[in-house]
């Protein structure tokens, strides 16, 4: 296996099979946990795909997510059960552009992983299981939509967005999911859980040859061979609505911001642009920035000011939000917060200090399993290189962070999604 | 992976856990009290206030700084309540000294600021009025914020009703009302009463945790520590109560709670606390198994049990219409764990599963300490060995025996209202 120095010590393994996953393992010694999680390259993303000798398909929304839940539906049970027997847990996610099932485990991985790799190969899709589900997944996405903060992006993505699916619900409508076919759950199914399209993580106090020989005897020999081919829909540049307001049983309003950005950077320069625009953002909404001490001060924003930069090779935008009694008066500070920021504005001393903690916070964070798997998984699907992060924190310069900022907080390619109470009928 | 115990002056124990497992080191500080109105409210108020400014950073801004500088250690406090305890809490972590450049001189001053930041607010004798005054307000935005979570709102009015003439039907951080009325001068008070006389407890988990120690021990000083606290109360269901309230929302919550008889000191304990597990504690739970699976009714329904009190409270997001229909499904789990229709599997399961998240928490340094809380409480710290034992002692009959004791006292609905539809936004 390859093996690959992490910063704070550690080896990670990896190898790619005759099949084509792509398996990961990080040794934890004294850990008693282990976590592993299969990952399919296959999110909301992916509703449009062709299909040889089929062209383009376009699926409704939300299948990725009903395809997660529906694996855990097996000919003879539950999957829930089988791990419980070993005193493991298992759960999955679905996001934008993977699907990842998982579990945790204190002394059985050896069953777990076997048993991880053979629930999701075998799809058990009955019209009896599928009609079930609905109801639960339609509870899900009602759980979702009385979540304020789970409204006020969905609304901002609509406004930024015209065709790109990142502006719909993951889980995708009510309706959509009423409309789902067994069909289309196997279609997909078929077409994206291919090995090819897969990685697996494991991490913990394991032999990563021993989980090499587990994996190559428990999965499929191959799949169809066939790479995915996704069809994503052409983004204009500009934006669909500047302006959004909406009312909810909430107690207070609550502004966000957002930007559009062109989803440009690979590899190294994605990982490079994450950071710079972390950085950024950390000097709008970071608790150690003028921006934050200004606005918190005049009563704009509250302890939920935050700003993060989510840059992806399919989309990219940056959202800012607060909860505020004064969303006109916090948007028209923010505008001259930012013009400030982006016209020179940015500190050295300040983005050094930034750097000292962000070096913290990566190797504090390699303590938790979850995140360091899926910083690796993410590598893997989206090419930004986990592993040289502290190399490239680096090299990352104020003026990199100046540049970043003018360029990508356009006014142009911004929206605003404003949350309103309403007075609840009691 | 326990703790060793110490005394420390009046009042003050420590507890160690020297281990290199981990690349951080972890501090917490437990203060407790008995929990009532005024005084949570004026607790609830010092972990904002903490984070305004302390003698030496005398703003946020230098506060945050301050610890980027020693590479994102972090601070944190907040409020817990436990049983009828509240516990304010204070929390340090940073980058374990060993990987840090000048690790030594690092660990004595992130420890200095720690303490720093928690004992020495900014303000002259006494917290800095302004501050004061942002901070009030901001409590009561958070308090009428709890509206915005329904399942989180939903679970506290229960909880509020219930135990209405309980000090545990009061909210860790108190009511907006009580807030409102707070001065400076009394909440400045309290803060110092807490840090002198009240029972705390201090939890140190890293490499370096002796030394760390041996500094915190330098720093805590002037304490007298005679504070003493009561035991929560117990009480008889009468008559199982039902309220309803109804919201511009798009799913029903609904919470059952039970009082359990049974607590943390009880023999009788982890029996319940394995019926807790049977009953909707995981995803092979009766709960997850009859109202999700088997009739779709719901996303999430689970139950949860507080030991200290001794409740047990069921929670399920639904459908408005399907109430009826859960709440009968619902209460026959509960019967089937009361009446032993249990199977050998369930049982075995659920056994293993609450032995595996157990001895899970050795490999997270937070869990490691906050599993301790009920102990500190009731003044029983137990290891996670004892626990495991206990754990694999409980039998079906004992299950029978400890879920016997549980009563349905108040069921209580948030669900849209009837004459309204599902509630939509409008642009």
């Amino acid at each position: 296996m390859e093996q690959i120095k992490l910063p704070g010590g550690e080896t990670l393994f990896q190898e790619r099979l005759a099949n084509g996953l792509q398996v990961m393992v990080l040794p934890k010694r004294q850990f008693l946990r282990t976590f592993g999680i299969l990952s399919v390259h296959y999110g909301s993303l992916d509703s449009k795909f062709e299909l040889p000798g089929r062209g383009a398909v376009e699926v409704p929304p939300g299948i990725a997510h009903f395809l997660e839940h529906k694996l855990f539906e097996e000919e003879e049970g539950s999957v829930f059960d089988r791990f419980a027997a070993w005193g493991a847990s298992v759960n999955a996610f679905t996001s934008y552009n993977q699907t990842s099932y998982f579990f945790t485990t204190i002394d059985h991985w050896r069953e777990s992983l076997a048993y991880l790799l053979e629930f999701v190969h075998t799809p058990h899709l009955t019209e009896e299981n599928v009609e079930k589900e609905r109801g639960i997944i339609e509870q899900e996405l009602r759980m979702y939509a009385d979540y304020p903060e789970h409204r006020i992006v969905a609304t901002l993505l609509e406004n930024l967005y015209h065709e790109n699916p990142v502006r719909l619900d993951i889980g995708g409508t009510v309706e959509s999911v009423r409309s789902i076919t067994l069909a289309e759950l196997q279609l997909c199914y078929d077409t994206f859980y291919q090995p090819g399209n897969m990685a697996l993580v494991v991490v913990g106090d394991v032999e990563p040859q021993a989980v090499l020989e587990l994996v190559r005897s428990s999965c499929p020999a191959g799949g169809n061979g066939q790479a995915v081919l996704r069809v994503d829909p052409a983004e204009p540049s500009g934006i669909v609505k500047p302006w959004a307001e909406t009312q909810l049983p909430i107690s207070r309003p609550r502004y966000m911001l957002g930007f559009k950005h062109d989803p440009l950077w690979r590899g190294q320069e994605l990982l490079r642009m994450q950071i710079a625009m972390t950085l950024g953002l950390r000097l709008l909404s970071g608790r150690s920035s003028q921006a934050y001490a200004q606005l918190y001060g005049e009563g704009l924003v509250d302890d939920s000011f935050s700003a993060s930069f989510r840059g992806h090779p399919r989309f990219a935008h940056s959202l800012i939000s607060s909860e505020t009694d004064d969303p006109q008066a916090l948007h028209g500070r923010l505008v001259q917060i930012i013009d400030g920021l982006k016209a020179g504005g940015v500190e050295e001393g300040e983005v050094e200090r930034l750097k000292k903690g962000f070096y913290g916070l990566f190797l504090g964070a390699l303590d938790s399993f979850e995140y360091t798997a899926n910083r690796l998984t993410a590598q893997y699907f989206e090419g930004t290189p986990y592993y040289s992060y502290l190399e490239v924190l680096a090299e990352v310069t104020a003026r990199d962070v100046q540049s970043a900022l003018a360029e990508m907080l356009d006014w142009e390619r911004s929206s605003v999604s404003i949350l309103r109470p309403v007075q609840s009928h009691g | 992976m326990n703790f060793t115990q110490q005394e420390m002056g009046p009042g003050v124990r420590l507890y160690l856990c020297p281990t290199d497992k981990f690349k951080t080191l972890t501090c917490k500080v437990f203060i407790q009290q008995d929990l009532q109105p005024r005084e949570a409210a004026q607790t609830a108020l010092v972990p904002l206030l903490l984070r305004r400014g302390s003698q030496r950073f005398p703003t946020t801004g230098d506060i945050a700084r301050e610890l980027e500088d020693l590479y994102a250690a972090d601070f944190g406090s907040d409020v817990l309540k436990i049983g009828e305890r509240q516990i304010l809490e204070f929390h340090f972590q940073m980058v374990d000294p060993q990987f840090l450049p000048q690790g030594q001189k690092l660990l004595r001053r992130s420890l200095e600021t720690f303490w720093e930041i928690a004992s020495r607010p900014y303000g002259e004798g006494g917290f800095f009025e302004p501050y004061f005054q942002q901070e009030r307000h901001n409590l009561v935005q958070e308090l009428e914020g709890l509206i915005n979570d329904k399942r989180t709102y939903a679970l506290v009015r229960c909880t509020a009703l219930m135990c209405a003439q309980e000090p545990f039907g009061i909210y860790k951080y108190g009511d907006a009302d009580t807030v409102r009325s707070l001065t400076a001068g009394e909440v400045y008070a309290h803060y110092q009463k807490l840090l002198a006389g009240y029972p705390l407890d201090i939890f140190v988990v890293g490499s370096q945790a002796k030394k760390a120690a041996e500094i915190l021990a330098g720093l805590i000083q002037g304490r007298d520590g005679q504070q003493k606290l009561q035991p929560p109360q117990r009480v008889e269901v009468e008559q199982p109560r039902y309220f309803e309230e109804n919201m511009d929302v798009q799913q029903a919550v609904l919470v059952m709670g039970y009082r359990t008889k049974l607590t943390y000191p009880d023999g009788d304990y982890y029996s319940l606390l394995v019926g807790n597990g049977l009953l909707g504690g995981f995803a092979h739970s009766k709960l997850f198994i009859n109202v999700r699976e088997k009739a779709s009714l719901a996303y999430y329904v689970s139950s949860s049990l507080e030991g200290s009190k001794g409740l047990l409270t069921i929670t399920a997001g639904i459908s408005g219409e399907q109430k009826e229909q859960a709440v009968e499904i619902i209460q026959r789990q509960v019967r089937d764990v009361q009446e032993g229709r249990i199977s050998a599997q369930e049982l075995e399961q659920t056994k293993r599963g609450l032995i595996s998240s157990m001895r899970s928490m050795q490999d997270n340094p937070s869990s490691l300490v906050d599993r301790n809380l009920i102990g500190i409480v009731h003044e029983e710290l137990r290891s996670i060995e004892e626990v495991v034992e206990a754990i694999e002692a409980v039998t079906l009959d004992s299950v029978v025996r400890a879920m016997g004791h549980l009563q349905l006292d108040t069921t209580y609905i948030l669900r849209p209202s009837p004459q309204k539809g599902a509630g939509h936004g409008t642009d």
